[in-house]
């Protein structure tokens, strides 16, 4: 007897998931909407978002007009950070086009520049830069400040200075050494921002995308009315709703494998710790979207109603992910939250195994929240879905 | 002109009684704004470094003591036996210091002492200010250590312009408001639109005295409405919350609004008749307002930075000029001179849209 009932329950799951899989195989959307969106957010996110600061517009207003002045001026605008944006008579015409935008920063030499090197007094140089970009302008600032000191060490080093200067700048006298930094990138010693923003919005991608797909394939059969015939079936809402999950499921791994492809072929991303790793926290992804957007459908009637209420979930899940931008420039408070967000989790997975080739002992905490987290959305959906069966 | 304002009450009415609607219409663009204005910033504080102290002296202790009391680094212990680097591999930290042995020694000599900094670059960004950070540290401590004789000849005296706190909600705050007005507004109008056309009610349009640009302009006219209502409450959040206020002349800002909320509600009602399934035209929406304005209108980086191939799709992208007014009006107040071609390249792409919409209509009116 419960060998019979056994082997009754494999028919019916049988033909449940079959009946799925046709319904996925006439739908070519369906299809479609697993390959464009993701190769098209990947290429959007990761061609158009870059953080590189170059190439800054420097306006030069130059009072002293002296070898020494041209001198600093030609550093600063043959660096790669700043490119000389044109040559002012008067601060206010130079404010002017900062001001208009032709230009991001200013330079002023005093007109005293040259005048107060020869006498062995220090000398400032004036740096205006647009912070309307508060981004750009810290890390103007930064090279900014760099390369002065580039140009201070150049005077120090070809000796034509004043005397004070080169007693000071010498060891001989009795002080003490200065430190000097060396930075050096690991991981990333290109400083390439699309890496690190595909292996973000792979996560984003996983999530959002599933959650999508998920609510209107659930959704459609309360919409054409048809779930009151597999409620008349043998089947138990169990039955049904594992059915409907499976196929979405194996299906959704295509995204994931199409996913993958472009971050190795079209942003060259480096491969250097265990692929299964990253693949197995993409499926926990994908379940997880999966029981997001099961859980939406239980709310909504049609599959627009859906997508509408999809634009409530989606924001807040994509921006407090650390995908994008990093978690520490969060507010305090809200930093905490992102701890419940499958997305952060997966993104420190992908950026870890990827680029840095991180193992699973550093990363369990990242795959244990993960299964946590599926575990707590699916049977959560689940559990509204059958409520609203029966 | 009566028949417009009919058109327009009618959409409204509609509109009102919609819940969902309503608020997609007005709370969410300002619950977005709140949101994102929030968290979306580049501006790190609070990072995880580890120190690996070779020296152990009292000069390297003093040197750490000026990292710990930044507010942009916290040192978290790391066991000495380990390599620095496996707390990067790890993700605990985001850089490690590496004090030389005999740094103490070195300084009190008067020799230079080189330390080394590792720096996590898998996010590139936050990398390159970790090591202006560590810089600034860096020489600080060493003016404060050499006393008096240290001199640099050069010193550049930075001026921060137009946001001299650096506060980054004060440049995403425009943005997101941007965005929001950007997906909303088309979105709702879109779905107006694909509904005539899904429930095919716009036959009735059809057989009514209404012409096409009366029926249009009176749609347009009431996601119009919504739109300047979203704009008007966010307004109200960017002036309080985001501590921002109008800088110098507001009326490019007023003009370019009114054309920018033309625009937008037109391109929802082109979609709309363009495309007349509702969950395809949420998406078409969903691409248009959101991904392309989010991503090439410099909202979060610079326009200049997207690689030419790409960049070119920017400048028919709307949101980016509008960006570009709400941002001057608010942190810059350039006026007229700096803005007069966003506001005529916006009202050039909303006259676009709007004779793609009414070619559109008069088609379908023909095929009917």
């Amino acid at each position: 007897m419960e060998d019979l009932h056994q082997q009754n329950f494999a028919r019916r799951l049988r033909s449940l998931v079959a009946k799925e899989f046709n319904q996925i195989r006439r739908d070519r959307r369906l299809a479609i909407s697993l390959i464009v969106p993701p190769t098209l957010q990947l290429l959007l996110f990761g061609f158009a978002l870059n953080s590189t600061v170059s190439n800054l517009k420097l306006g030069v207003l130059d009072d002293s007009r002296t070898p020494q002045s041209r001198e600093l001026v030609t550093t600063l605008t043959e660096s790669k950070s700043f490119a000389l944006g044109g040559v002012y008579l008067s601060l206010n015409e130079m404010s002017a086009a900062i001001e208009r935008g032709d230009l991001d920063a200013g330079v002023v030499v005093p007109y005293d520049f040259a005048r107060n090197l020869q006498r062995g007094k220090s000398t400032s140089i004036q740096m205006l830069l647009n912070a309307t970009n508060a981004n750009t302008a810290e890390i103007g600032q930064g090279y900014a400040e760099g390369i002065v000191q580039m140009y201070n060490q150049t005077l120090l080093n070809n000796g034509q200075i004043h005397a004070q200067f080169a007693r000071v700048g010498s060891r001989d006298l009795d002080r003490r050494g200065t430190v000097q930094l060396i930075a050096t990138f690991i991981f990333n010693p290109g400083l390439v921002t699309s890496w690190y923003i595909v292996t973000g919005v792979f996560g984003l991608l996983l999530i959002l995308n599933s959650s999508l797909i998920a609510a209107t394939a659930m959704v459609k059969e309360r919409e054409r009315g048809t779930v009151e015939q597999l409620l008349m079936t043998p089947a138990s809402t169990a039955e049904i709703i594992f059915a409907k999950i499976w196929p979405l499921f194996l299906l959704l791994n295509v995204m994931i494998i199409v996913a993958l492809f472009m971050i190795k072929f079209a942003f060259g991303t480096p491969f250097r710790g265990n692929l299964l790793l990253v693949y197995i926290g993409a499926d926990l992804c994908v379940l997880c979207g999966i029981g997001i957007g099961t859980f939406i459908a239980t709310f909504t009637r049609t599959s627009q109603q859906a997508m509408l209420t999809s634009f409530f979930v989606n924001p807040p899940m994509s921006s407090l992910s650390g995908a994008l931008t990093p978690i520490e420039a969060m507010p305090k408070w809200m930093q905490p939250l992102t701890l419940v967000n499958p997305i952060r989790h997966f993104s420190v997975i992908a950026r870890g195994v990827l680029l840095k080739g991180s193992g699973f002992e550093a990363l369990w905490p990242n795959f244990l929240a993960l299964v946590i987290l599926t575990a707590i959305l699916l049977s959560l959906s689940v559990w509204r879905f059958r409520k609203q069966l029966g | 002109m009566r028949r417009i304002f009919a058109q327009t009450r009618k959409e409204l009415t509609q509109i009102i009684r919609d819940r969902l609607a309503l608020t997609l219409a007005l709370g969410l663009p300002l619950a977005l704004l709140m949101l994102l204005g929030t968290s979306i910033s580049l501006d790190v504080s609070d990072m995880a470094i580890v120190v690996q102290d070779l020296d152990d002296s009292t000069a390297s202790r003093d040197f750490i003591d000026s990292f710990s009391a930044s507010r942009t680094f916290h040192i978290v212990a790391w066991p000495s036996n380990r390599q620095p680097e496996d707390a990067l591999r790890d993700s605990r930290a985001r850089a490690a210091l590496i004090i030389p042995e005999h740094f103490g020694r070195d300084l009190a000599r008067g020799t230079n002492s080189t330390v080394q900094l590792i720096v996590d670059g898998t996010d590139s960004n936050t990398a390159k200010l970790v090591q202006g950070y560590t810089g600034q540290i860096v020489r600080a401590y060493a003016s404060q250590n050499s006393g008096a004789l240290r001199v640099d000849p050069v010193t550049a005296d930075v001026r921060l312009w137009f946001n001299p706190g650096r506060v980054s909600k004060k440049f995403y705050g425009p943005g997101i408001f941007v965005l929001g007005l950007s997906m909303f507004p088309p979105l709702l109008a879109a779905l107006a639109m694909s509904k005539e056309g899904e429930e095919k009610t716009i036959l009735q349009v059809y057989v009514s005295n209404i012409s096409a640009h009366e029926f249009l302009l009176g749609k347009i006219f009431a996601f119009m409405v919504i739109a300047i209502g979203e704009w008007c409450l966010n307004c109200v959040a960017l002036f309080t919350y985001f501590g921002l206020h109008l800088v110098g002349d507001p009326t490019p800002f007023v003009v370019a609004t009114i054309l920018y909320t033309f625009t937008v509600a037109t391109f929802g009602t082109l979609i709309g008749a363009a495309i007349p399934n509702q969950a395809a035209a949420i998406q078409a929406v969903a691409l248009g307002g959101f991904l392309l304005v989010f991503l090439l209108s410099g909202l979060i980086f610079p326009v200049a930075n997207i690689p030419a191939s790409f960049r070119w799709v920017s400048n028919i992208v709307w949101g980016r000029y509008y960006i570009e007014i709400v941002r001057d009006a608010l942190l810059k107040g350039g006026g007229w001179s700096a803005n007069w071609f966003s506001v005529l390249m916006i009202a050039v792409i909303g006259s676009l849209f709007y004779l793609l919409a009414w070619r559109k209509m008069r088609r379908m009116q023909l095929a009917a």
